[in-house]
């Protein structure tokens, strides 16, 4: 995203993306400059503006400890980007689709580690033993159907789901697994993805997405 | 003197207007709920969620706002990751699960050889 010339901020090198992309003066300290150079930063800014808005994301940054803002530009441009892919459900599609592949993992571990627990028990007297003698080989029809109705994040979420508005509303129904299969987010790699783009000029730091255990990051993270 | 409609819905609560019949945002955000509108407004703005409704189809608009009011309330928890942070969450999980898995496999199959083994030791 930033270019490894001059930086983006004010000081001489011309305005901003963001101040490029609003037709404004870049001001000295202009909040933006440190984060939307004037190339490429103008075009992820637009993403950013017409999702967000210029005055939200402003507000937001300005919350954010310096050290922070980065990190909370990249998530933020991924989230915009991730809501004019797809209108209708943004990155929650995304969110949806791994925690399937989450349940999906773990009943299969459960499924395995059970299995495992009964080659290391002592053989018990055979009672239907195959002429080989030996345990039939796993397969995928041998897994339990994963059949889950809704989907529901509050396990991984739990500190939010107090808050969480959509827990005042009906779940989000079968179909909305459908829609994450379509999902056109390429997850980690679209977010690795949009970090480099911020990261070539080297100008911001080099923080990926939140580390288990993030200074900022909700309470859930700290769980993990 | 505006008289004050209790049928107005939250977003026009909010915003202290009248709630027009044709409201965009009246179907998805009753008068009960205040705080839902108020969270996706700090985020996104009243404008920028309306404009993305309205380019909606109509059956769409009640699992967009679901999802909008989901990005908002995790981009408020946590105002530098959003949503991004359950993602990375998620990814973390997946990666654990899928070494515990492949090492709990490997472990099925050594276990598997050594009864052969075993069974042929029998025999013999």
């Amino acid at each position: 995203m930033s270019s490894s010339g001059s930086p983006s901020s004010s000081g001489g090198g011309g305005p901003c993306g963001a101040c490029k992309f609003l037709r404004r003066k870049c001001v000295p300290g202009c909040i933006f400059a440190p984060y939307f150079d004037s190339d490429q930063g103008a075009a992820h800014f637009a993403a950013v503006h017409k999702v967000f808005g210029a005055s939200n994301v402003s507000k937001l940054l300005h919350h954010i400890p310096e050290h922070k803002r980065a990190d909370a530009v990249v998530s933020i441009c991924f989230e915009a980007q991730s809501r004019l892919r797809d209108p209708i459900y943004g990155c929650v599609s995304h969110i949806v689709s791994l925690q399937q592949q989450v349940v999906s993992l773990q009943n299969e571990l459960s499924y395995v580690q059970a299995h495992l627990a009964t080659l290391e028990l002592p053989q018990p007297p055979p009672a239907t033993v195959t002429s080989s003698g030996s345990l039939p080989p796993l397969s995928i029809s041998d897994l339990p159907t994963i059949t889950p109705s809704m989907y529901d994040l509050s396990p991984i979420f739990e500190p939010m789901s107090s808050t969480w508005p959509m827990q005042q509303q009906p779940r989000p129904s079968d179909h909305l697994f459908g829609v994450s299969q379509s999902s056109s987010i390429g997850g980690g790699g679209e977010f690795q993805a949009i970090a480099r783009e911020f990261l070539h000029g080297g100008q911001m730091s080099a923080h990926q997405p939140p580390p288990e255990t993030g200074g900022s990051a909700p309470t859930v993270i700290k769980r993990e | 003197k505006s008289v004050m409609n209790p049928k107005r819905c939250a977003a026009c609560r909010y915003l202290r207007r009248r709630c027009p019949k044709d409201c965009v945002f009246s179907p998805f955000f009753p008068p009960n709920n205040p705080e839902k509108f108020a969270c996706v407004h700090r985020i996104y703005g009243a404008g920028n969620v309306s404009k993305m409704l309205q380019q909606l189809p109509v059956q769409t608009r009640a699992e967009a706002v679901e999802s909008l009011c989901f990005e908002a309330t995790c981009r408020i928890e946590d105002p530098v990751y959003g949503c991004v942070g359950m993602i990375s969450l998620l990814q973390t999980q997946i990666q654990k699960t899928e070494r515990l898995l492949a090492r709990t496999q490997a472990e099925i199959t050594v276990s598997q050889i050594k009864h052969s083994q075993n069974q042929h030791s029998e025999f013999m």
